[in-house]
């Protein structure tokens, strides 16, 4: 019989003990409790609000089996260093989500519990996708094979450089500064995030100028070349239109932001890219502002999840070494997320749940953001041959021009490649292993001089705890 | 300018030595491949033989290298590593270019 009125959230939702099913989406939350509040209050607060529960008894409840909906807090830890922290595990049944539909899980997972009162500050840190759901997903539209097959680029990671100065080209100029990078030997270049359609440059005169400079470039290098052209939009419609004036004009890649997007746009885009045999190069803006702070937000390697269930080719991943924030155990656990086709929980590269992905197609991590030359031995013995490494400054800040920044960069990434293949350890030896390269290209012994004291040693903020093994 | 290690100085037998063996100890299988004219669009070079299916020794790929270069003087010659388990190709370079190249 109906009795209204509000009970406690962990009659229901606090099932210690609960074992979940294979098909269940797993999360595990970062907890602050508010003064007063019990652990095992809040970890069932966060469990009702995010699936079945309002704030008191309504008479409707009674009209279904709220069991078979409801989510279930079924475990819980203290942070490790903490007093104040916790880690909660909660299972939610695979009906609660629409099929193919990361808006959809978003909306529940991530939705009003964030702003809940009871809870000071919560983090969604981890989801467990289960193969039944990641199933309905198409997923990112070619996959790291096909790139490398299509490209004829193998056994040696690309290499990309954002155009600068970001803003305030002409299209003309634009094009101009696409050519040099790519005649010198890269193999993309990208706009930057915030070159969308502005009046100093329109998306139509840029997207004519910057794919002349790539067929020239393909003809002068023998090498296919491509540039990541922003097809961001303020709406769907033009986003698609954007789109499909890259094909018509032969690029092999577009880009898309995909949190300034949205993930119904990037999810429509992706599938658009399937069905035109498009590239797609995924950038994050927004990301820092959901996912740096440790206490609360989501963390990246969730949104990294989602993006490769919404599909892309590539994803900006932060690059250990750069400018960009980005603890480098975390980094590689979403590194690995994005590549391998299984990845086993990992608590010390903060992966708390096993995933299989079940054949979904891989995502190429990009590392951008402040690397230069000196870098290289580094990136490469990080993240192997399967990354885009995105030299931006470090090819146009080059004293001789982006064209000898390219060739510069191009040489060492070689060199490095060679020398590992031959059993080198790139850690020990990357600066030797430069310097040889060096003797035989001009422009990476200017490179090299220019940019040797150039560091970016900042404390992380994202920090992973301390797990004692 | 052709794609992996073309803006590297030509290899000597040693480094291409050292290059095919990485190659092996990958457990790739090697495949040798060659074409007057190269084409950035063109993804089908001709087959020198079947791959080198059960290969183990570098000798033995560069060996099939030069006879296809003695063969085809004319042509550039490329060796490939494919992975049985990824289905595709993870190593491609040109290990031979003709002595007037284009």
């Amino acid at each position: 019989m109906f009795q209204a009125g509000v009970r406690e959230y962990r009659e229901i939702y606090w099932t210690p003990g609960f074992q979940p099913r294979e098909t269940d989406v797993l999360a595990a939350f970062r907890i602050v409790p508010q003064p007063g509040v019990s652990p095992e209050e809040a970890a069932a607060a966060v469990a009702a609000e995010s699936s079945t529960a309002t704030w008191t008894s309504v008479w409707t409840d009674w009209l279904t089996t709220l069991e078979r909906y409801q989510a279930h807090a079924y475990s819980l830890e203290v942070v490790p260093g903490r007093t104040d922290q916790y880690l909660a595990y909660v299972a939610y049944p695979l009906e609660l989500f629409e099929e193919g539909s990361v808006t959809s899980m978003m909306a529940s997972i991530t939705g009003n519990v964030f702003g809940f009162k009871a809870i000071r500050a919560l983090r969604l840190e981890d989801l467990r996708i289960p193969v039944a759901l990641v199933k309905t997903f198409q997923g990112p539209p070619t996959g790291i094979q096909v790139e490398r097959d299509r490209l004829n680029k193998y056994g040696r990671p690309l290499l990309g450089a954002t155009l600068k100065p970001k803003l305030g080209l002409s299209p003309r100029n634009y094009g101009r500064a696409c050519f040099e990078l790519l005649a010198g030997g890269l193999d993309f270049t990208k706009d930057d995030e915030n070159i969308t359609s502005q009046p100093f440059m329109r998306w139509g005169d840029r997207f004519q100028f910057v794919m002349e400079a790539v067929r020239k470039a393909e003809q002068e290098t023998g090498e296919r070349k491509g540039h990541y052209l922003n097809v961001t939009a303020p709406d769907c419609e033009q986003m698609l239109e954007r789109a499909e004036f890259a094909r018509q004009l032969g690029s092999p890649i577009i880009m898309h932001d995909y949190l300034v997007g949205g993930f119904s746009a990037h999810t429509t885009l992706a599938r658009w890219c399937r069905r035109n045999g498009m590239l797609l190069h995924v950038h994050r803006a927004l990301h820092a502002v959901v996912d740096r702070q440790k206490d609360h937000g989501i963390h990246f390697r969730v949104l990294a999840k989602w993006l490769r269930l919404a599909g892309g080719d590539h994803l900006h991943t932060g690059t250990v070494v750069g400018k960009l924030e980005g603890d480098r155990a975390s980094t590689l656990g979403v590194v690995d997320l994005l590549r391998e086709d299984f990845v086993a929980a990992d608590r010390s590269r903060g992966i708390y749940f096993d995933q299989d992905w079940a054949s979904l197609p891989a995502v190429l991590p990009a590392a951008s953001g402040g690397i230069h030359v000196w870098h290289m031995p580094a990136l490469v013995d990080i993240f192997g041959d399967d990354a885009v490494f995105q030299f931006g400054g470090g090819s146009a800040g080059h004293p001789q021009g982006s064209r000898a920044g390219a060739t510069a960069n191009r040489v060492a990434l070689e060199a490095c490649v060679q020398a590992r293949n031959e059993g080198r350890d790139l850690a020990a030896e990357g600066q030797q292993i430069l310097k040889q390269a060096a003797a035989h290209s001009p422009e990476l012994a200017a490179a090299l001089d220019t940019w040797r004291e150039i560091r970016f040693d900042f404390e992380t903020i994202d920090t992973l705890d301390v797990v004692e093994s | 300018m052709l794609e992996t290690f073309s803006y590297l100085p030509e290899m000597s037998a040693a480094q291409l030595t050292e290059q095919v063996r990485s190659i092996l100890s990958r457990h790739l299988m090697v495949g040798i491949e060659y074409t007057a004219r190269p084409d950035p669009y063109g993804h089908y070079w001709t087959m020198w033989k079947l791959p080198l299916f059960g290969t183990a020794e570098p000798d033995a790929v560069l060996a099939e290298v030069e006879s296809c270069r003695q063969a085809h003087p004319e042509a550039y010659i490329k060796i490939n590593g494919y992975d049985r388990a990824r289905q595709g190709q993870v190593v491609s370079f040109v290990a031979v270019k003709p002595e007037r190249g284009t």
